[in-house]
């Protein structure tokens, strides 16, 4: 209790001084971190999908975030797939993918409750290289490459 | 659109709002663009800030996140277009933020970091700096005058 009181008043002190502060999901950032290489994350409502390194290779995992624990996404992460973007919507059952596979870039979309994958097409001329899906799962929005520019194609879904 | 670049693009969880990157004149900002007229909306507080890069939008897109620089510093910022505030997120020391995620109630921020070398994500609560926005709340277009 002796230490408990100086911390607590510096803390509010801090507090006071800088206003509120974000605070640190400590547990599901430790979590994280020991896990090793995290990127292109993408938060849903109690989830979050991102890129993980593991075992010398990339694959797509859901995270229940009040859970902290990672959801099965069978059938999505393929061994010769190399995945470049990935977003989910706000319930954490629709995933959106950019991926590379057999030396191509395509978008797919993932439906958890299914376990199903459906290949969303493009343009012939497009090459995707990142995925926004909407909250609510129904549009995407893909960035393409496109006679050298960066463009972005709005796709709805059904 | 001639040789203007568009990328990094969000939408919001009504499908009213698409924010994207442009990149123009060697310039890259972020814009704000109604659905489906493509009509351009102003942003008050990030201007001047370029480069701009991963922007985010909540549900009804009250909140626009987006990384900014700021000196020789990359910070991620929360533009609240229905109070006309910004908010900045500080990253923790030593390490530097690549790409940012906000949750559709923009209750939760995740940031991709670089520290020592390594790309690792983190998340933040927000729930005590932002108010919710959520599912069927308050429509945002133009900002209160």
């Amino acid at each position: 209790m002796k230490l408990l009181a100086p911390a607590l008043l510096a803390t509010t002190l801090l507090t006071g001084c800088l206003g509120p502060m974000p605070i640190p999901r400590s547990g599901l950032n430790r979590q994280l971190e020991q896990a090793g290489g995290n990127r292109d994350p993408s938060l849903g409502l109690r989830w979050m999908a991102l890129i993980q390194q593991r075992g010398g290779r990339e694959q797509v995992q859901l995270l229940d975030l009040q859970r902290q624990l990672p959801v099965p996404v069978p059938g999505l992460n393929r061994p010769d797939a190399l995945p470049i973007s990935v977003s989910t919507d706000a319930n954490g059952e629709r995933l959106a993918l950019v991926r590379q596979l057999g030396g191509r870039s395509e978008v797919v979309l993932y439906r958890r409750a299914l376990q199903s994958l459906q290949l969303i097409p493009m343009a012939s001329d497009s090459i995707p290289t990142q995925v926004s899906l909407r909250a609510d799962g129904r549009q995407l929005a893909v960035q393409v490459s496109r006679n050298g520019l960066w463009q972005i194609d709005l796709v709805e879904l059904p | 659109m001639g040789s203007e670049q568009r990328r990094d693009p969000a939408l919001s969880g009504n499908g009213r709002l698409l924010a994207s990157i442009s990149d123009r004149q060697g310039r890259s900002s972020v814009i704000l663009q109604e659905q489906p007229s493509g009509r351009l909306l102003p942003l008050r507080h990030l201007r001047g800030h370029s480069p701009h890069r991963s922007p985010a939008l909540s549900w009804n897109g009250r909140y626009l996140a987006v990384l900014m620089q700021q000196g020789m510093q990359t910070v991620a910022v929360v533009e609240d277009r229905l109070r006309g505030q910004l908010l900045r997120l500080p990253a923790p020391a030593g390490a530097s933020v690549e790409r940012l995620s906000l949750a559709p109630d923009g209750q939760t921020v995740a940031l991709q970091l670089v520290q020592g070398g390594q790309q690792r994500v983190q998340v933040f609560d927000l729930s005590g700096l932002l108010e919710p926005d959520r599912a069927g709340g308050q429509r945002i277009s133009d900002p209160p005058p």
